[in-house]
């Protein structure tokens, strides 16, 4: 093998244009197959999941979770955010895509509560009120593995009516700490116009935050606590 | 490790040096010696020439996303 880099002598100019000789493939395979090489196709993606893979947050979430596939959730919710916040519409879509493929619904939703900050809202919200580190933990697993009766996600094709309702029916049958309407586009729109109707609905136990952010809106309903 | 990115290389010389790694390829999937087309083991979909990535641990051909690379960090920490 030479001893100039195979790395360095691989590179190319121009998109799908670097022809390589046989020899030069041959030479490629044997670095394999000695664990000496490995082939991607570009940096982007890969340092995207370090970064997640790495982070602070992430660690956080580790201290009183140990599922490895609610944490693999979690961390793509944080890869979410850092996409939505780079812009990077194309890649994000593709990511939820692959979420949905693989952790159906269900995990992208869970993905969404980290993404929009959610998760963090309610760490925040147990910790003014924490009896013993056992329950803090049992809490924040009882939100994740039973993510639609804390949080409804609005659908664009859902009406008014229907949002209503489902709110109605999930905080009757589940008087929750928190209790989240959340949804982005047309379903926004559906969550603002029915805001008022449902803060005067909810007011008996929730009073409301509001965590929207540019086409999402984000209700969050905070359950009164002295009125227990 | 030395690391090759395949961004920029041609299809056929992709195809190739799946060949010598004892896979193959109809023109657009990679596929095995049985020519069934490789799953990414992570995210089951098929893997795309145009997308794949190749790495150790016998050998695994994963789709470029981010989340069957996150995938792979977490069964193969020090390889990425």
């Amino acid at each position: 093998m030479s001893s100039e880099p195979l790395e360095d002598i691989a590179k190319g100019v121009i998109k799908g244009t670097l022809e390589w000789t046989a020899d030069f493939i041959k030479q490629l395979a044997k670095g394999f197959q000695e664990n000496k090489l490995k082939f991607i196709r570009d940096k982007e993606n890969i340092e995207i999941a370090k970064e997640q893979y790495n982070s602070g947050e992430l660690q956080i979430y580790k201290t009183y979770i140990e599922d490895k596939k609610k944490l693999m959730i979690l961390r793509m919710g944080l890869v979410l955010r850092k996409l939505e916040n780079k812009g990077e519409k194309e890649k994000k879509q593709n990511l939820r895509e692959d979420i949905m493929k693989k952790y159906e619904i269900k995990g992208l939703h869970i993905a969404q509560f980290v993404e929009n900050g959610i998760l963090n809202r309610y760490i925040g919200i147990l910790l003014d009120d924490i009896s013993s580190i056992e329950k803090f933990k049992e809490k924040i697993n009882e939100i994740i593995d039973n993510i639609e009766r804390y949080v409804l996600f609005v659908k664009t094709t859902d009406s008014e009516r229907i949002v209503l309702e489902s709110c109605l029916r999930i905080t009757t049958s589940n008087l929750s700490m928190i209790f989240i309407v959340s949804g982005m586009g047309s379903a926004a729109e559906t969550i603002k116009k029915v805001e008022e109707r449902l803060k005067e609905l909810l007011k008996e136990n929730y009073e409301l935050e509001k965590m929207s952010k540019g086409d999402k809106e984000r209700l969050f309903f905070k359950r009164i606590l002295d009125k227990q | 490790m030395e690391t090759i990115s395949l961004k920029e290389v041609s299809l056929n010389s992709k195809i190739a040096l799946l060949k010598e790694l004892g896979f193959d390829s109809d023109g657009e999937y990679v596929l095995d010696f049985k020519r069934n087309k490789v799953m990414d083991r992570y995210v089951d979909i098929p893997v795309k020439v145009e997308n794949m990535v190749i790495l150790p641990g016998s050998t695994i051909i994963l789709d470029d996303n981010i989340l069957s690379l996150s995938c792979y960090m977490e069964e193969f920490p020090d390889v990425l």
